[in-house]
């Protein structure tokens, strides 16, 4: 045979199936070119110019594995459909004389083309597009860049690389696919005897069990250590749940309507239940992965944003004054009482002969340690990772104030007599009006609301429980947990002095303060105390950036990949919709000579379509609210922390992908139409 | 008066792109009367199944008028056909036309539920008509689970529910074995006894050697008739070979 009869049979073959080689091409194109894009973003100079901070960086280059992890996930699933569509055709060359190695040669060239054409495409495609992704890249991260046009060969030949071994992959599938099948199967593949649904209980129900059990975990969920460690498990039931409600739980849900006679055999209803069991059974699969994937995206986009949104808050939370000054060292120490006062001087003095004048200033000084709290009792010799039947909900950080700094920051007028406190928790516990901790009992009078005040400030991150006790003299009760050190032979008691201060001045003098109330600060706890203190000077301004890049980095990381996520679901919902299309063109027509009006068959149909499409968004919205507390959880850990926000971007979320999943449903109905009509 | 009156019926289809057009029937002119079982007899491409399709206005005429029972086909407004049809027709087809997706049962009530029927009422008249069709244990069934007899002895079931005015079979044996077409041609014949008027478009000898009259169409028109009488069965099929044989040879036996 001439050599040049494959590649035409190859290029043929993709010209009359272009319905399905289209999208297909569509996709890899655009997986090629936000590869690209990414890897010129994570590895380039072109990113390395603008990113300069180091954890931005890793996000993008961990961004740039998983981007080529789910394309060559999606490119798969895309060609398995595409070769199932035609192995008719291949079936047909079989009969007709070719064998299954001139089939794979023919393979083959078809997987040379679709190489060629995502990969020429996909990179002009993403050099094209990446300045204005650079661009909005820049404007996330709040950077100024250049408007030079940038180019990186490195990520050309990357992409080049990774989509050559991930297409060689897919030829290898699609050459396993036409191994297996024998010519007749292939002749018949797309005639196959279609069996009727059976309502299976068993794996309906499993399902749904399953489902509420994830739900049920990702509801119970109060601690951010154990959501790190529970969400997973609720991520994988609730996707294991959602396969088998999809496949199994509907099709039974239709049974149960058939069995309902008076419900059944109306007009309305009848074509439509029945020839929805069969849908759902066939496309239960892709429904779920359709629902999955946009309950990623929901998940990923609303979290991302959110954090992005209240990128300001969360800065001003972690450092309420332009400086933040901290001094901090490990056990008790009667030197404790005077401390707080000399550094103040010393830093005021220090400023001032700087010529800065310290405003809104406010400290605060306080002691803390951790235990496990059971029973109204915080036990503080226990260590936590050595129980067995660890509740992370009961890991409790207790952080013991004193009642003049209280006052002070409030400005109410407390008076506490010794043995009695204020407490308050942030978390998921509720405390008695009595706490023991350790051996000592307090009276707690009055509960505070720790949000409310300056207090929350001297909390880093309240990853876990976190218990505010306001106690009358700090040091003396300081004084009777002195002895104690926690498990690992260290002192118990941490102690930490804050002083928060603006000063008005520009952002380079404010550095320029900083770095030189360190030296100061650090000179005058070598000279006038014990020494082994240790101090911290943070400027808010210079923070600032660092935090806008990293949420920022995350922010366009989600964008991204909800890209991906959204393009894949839409090919799989194209492929749907065409592969019902020839199913439902011979139906179409029996019904009609059985006396049913082209007004009602497109009425069904339309109304089954409709079904079947609201489900895995309804499903996804579902999950999303059933998340969405385990994930505010989790943006604790960022240091997050605001419902609100995460509520509103989840919204607008749902809103904006509700919209382009419309559209999509509008557009691939039409290609169903004109394959049925 | 006929049940069914089809007077000067003409159908030409155009070509593609004004190419050639097909004159697929000239000039058909019959009439059946209530009860009767006519047969239509003609080789592939002599017009049968475009005859059956205008009958069943699948199809509009180019030229000509249908009327059945005093109702002008072409009269009726392309909103109420659908009813039209489900009402007054039942259509057999060849190659069944069971919807995968519904049981037997299901499949025969299609044109009830369709018209607003109470489950109470189609489950009478199936009742009624199961056992004498021998479906009664298949009803549960899908039409994958059975036989080509047994799928086009529901179909008829199907066409039978709506008691409509009259049944046209399009080849209903074509596909089926000798034994279940022999079962399929008694199980008219009974039907027709019943008074359920039937016409039957097919090429097979046998199957029209059950009718009590045969038309033959060829070239689009009826070219001749024959009426069973009181022949047997074996006398008819003899009757219609020997026509069957004049036509082939091109004589006139008019």
């Amino acid at each position: 045979m001439k050599m040049g009869l494959y590649p035409k049979i190859a290029a043929d073959g993709i010209r009359k199936n272009s319905r399905l080689y289209i999208p297909y091409f569509g996709v890899s194109l655009l997986m090629v070119s936000l590869f690209y894009i990414m890897h010129l973003l994570g590895f380039s100079d072109v990113g390395k110019n603008m990113t300069g901070s180091s954890s931005m960086g890793m996000i993008l280059q961990l961004g740039t594995y998983v981007m080529a992890i789910f394309g060559m996930i999606f490119l798969f699933y895309a060609q398995s459909a595409l070769i199932k569509g035609r192995l008719k055709e291949f079936g047909l060359y079989n009969v007709l004389g070719l064998n299954k190695r001139n089939i794979g040669r023919i393979v083959f060239y078809e997987t040379l083309i679709s190489w060629f054409v995502a990969v020429t495409g996909g990179i002009v495609a993403g050099v094209g597009l990446s300045k204005l992704a650079e661009l909005g890249f820049a404007r996330i991260i709040q950077t100024e860049i250049n408007y030079k046009f940038n180019f990186s060969i490195g990520s050309v030949v990357t992409t080049i690389i990774v989509y050559t071994v991930i297409f060689f992959f897919i030829y290898l599938n699609a050459l396993r696919h036409v191994r297996f099948a024998s010519s007749i199967r292939m002749l018949n593949a797309d005639k196959a005897g279609e069996v009727p649904p059976r309502a299976n209980w068993f794996v309906g129900i499993l399902g749904v069990v399953i489902l509420l059990t994830g739900y049920a975990i990702a509801i119970r969920i109060k601690q951010p250590l154990s959501a790190l460690i529970w969400f997973f498990f609720a991520v994988i039931l609730i996707i294991i749940g959602t396969y088998l409600v999809l496949i199994a739980g509907s099709v039974l849900l239709c049974r149960i309507l058939q069995k309902n006679k008076s419900y059944y055999y109306k007009t309305n209803h009848f074509v439509s239940v029945s020839s929805m069991a069969y849908r759902m059974k066939r496309n239960g699969a892709s429904l779920a992965s359709i629902c999955i994937l946009l309950t990623m995206v929901f998940v990923m986009l609303s979290s991302t944003f959110a954090l992005y949104a209240n990128r300001e808050d969360t800065l001003r939370n972690h450092y309420p004054r332009e400086l933040n000054c901290y001094a901090r060292s490990n056990g008790f120490d009667e030197e404790h009482r005077t401390l707080p006062g000399k550094l103040e001087e010393a830093l005021n003095d220090k400023a001032k002969e700087l010529g800065i004048d310290t405003k809104n200033s406010f400290s605060l000084t306080n002691y803390s340690f951790s235990g496990y709290y059971e029973n109204g009792k915080l036990d503080i010799d226990a260590n936590p990772l050595m129980m067995n039947n660890i509740d992370f909900d009961n890991v409790v950080q207790v952080y013991f104030f004193d009642i003049k700094d209280y006052n002070k920051l409030t400005g109410s007028g407390e008076v506490l007599s010794e043995g009695q406190v204020l407490a308050g928790v942030e978390g998921n516990l509720t405390l008695g009006d009595r706490i023991a901790i350790g051996d000592v009992d307090f009276d707690i009078v009055k509960s505070i609301n720790p949000k409310d005040s300056a207090l929350k400030h001297a909390i880093v991150s309240a990853v876990v429980t976190t218990v505010f006790v306001v106690v009358d003299d700090l040091e003396n009760v300081a004084s009777l947990y002195a002895d104690k050190s926690d498990p690992t032979g260290e002192k118990l008691l941490a102690w930490e002095w804050d002083y928060y201060f603006d000063t008005g001045v520009s952002t380079e003098k404010q550095k320029e303060l900083t770095s030189s109330l360190i030296t100061h600060l650090r000179e005058e706890v070598k000279t006038n105390t014990s020494g082994k203190y240790k101090i911290y000077c943070d400027c808010r301004e210079e923070q600032r950036n660092d935090f806008v890049k990293t949420f920022g980095g995350l922010f366009f990381l989600g964008i991204l990949l909800s890209v991906i996520f959204l393009v894949s679901c839409v090919l799989i919902i194209y492929y749907k919709q065409i592969s019902e299309g020839f199913e439902d063109q011979a139906r179409f027509g029996i019904m009609q000579k059985v006396g049913m009006t082209k007004e009602n068959i497109k009425k069904s149909i339309n109304s089954q379509m409709l079904t079947v499409f609201l489900i895995p968004i309804i499903f996804a919205c579902m999950h999303l609210a059933m998340v969405l507390p385990i994930v505010n959880k989790l943006l604790l850990l960022f240091g997050h922390n605001n419902i609100q926000i995460l509520l509103a971007a989840s919204g607008v979320c749902v809103l904006v992908c509700g919209l382009f999943y419309a559209l999509v449903y509008k557009l691939t109905s039409n290609a169903y139409y004109k394959i049925v009509s | 008066m006929s049940l069914l009156e089809v007077s000067g019926v003409q159908k030409i289809y155009k070509g593609r792109r004004g190419g050639a057009t097909v004159e697929a029937l000239k000039n058909v002119n019959f009439t059946v009367e209530k009860g009767e079982y006519v047969a239509i007899m003609g080789e592939s491409g002599s017009g049968k199944t475009t005859l059956l399709n205008i009958l069943a206005a699948l199809v509009k005429p180019t030229v000509g008028t249908v009327v059945l029972d005093g109702m002008n086909l072409e009269k009726i407004k392309e909103s109420a056909m659908a009813q039209f049809r489900r009402d007054n027709l039942g259509y057999v087809f060849q190659d069944f036309n069971l919807l995968d997706t519904f049981t037997l049962e299901d499949n025969i009530y299609l044109p009830l539920v369709l018209a607003g029927k109470k489950h109470k009422e189609m489950k009478e008249r199936l009742d009624y008509l199961a056992p004498a069709l021998g479906i009664k244990d298949l009803l549960k069934k899908y039409p994958y689970e059975v036989s080509g007899g047994q799928k086009q002895r529901a179909a008829v079931a199907r066409a039978l529910i709506t008691n409509p005015k009259i049944i046209l079979a399009d080849e209903p044996t074509g596909a089926l074995d000798s034994k279940s077409s022999d079962e399929l041609l008694e199980l008219i014949s009974q039907v027709n006894q019943m008074g359920q008027t039937v016409l039957m478009v097919t090429h097979s000898t046998k199957a029209a050697s059950h009718a009590s009259r045969v038309m033959f169409i060829k070239d689009g028109i009826i070219f001749h008739q024959i009426y069973k009488g009181d022949s047997t069965d074996v006398q008819m099929y003899q009757k219609i070979s020997d026509t069957l044989n004049l036509l082939a040879q091109g004589g006139d036996i008019k």
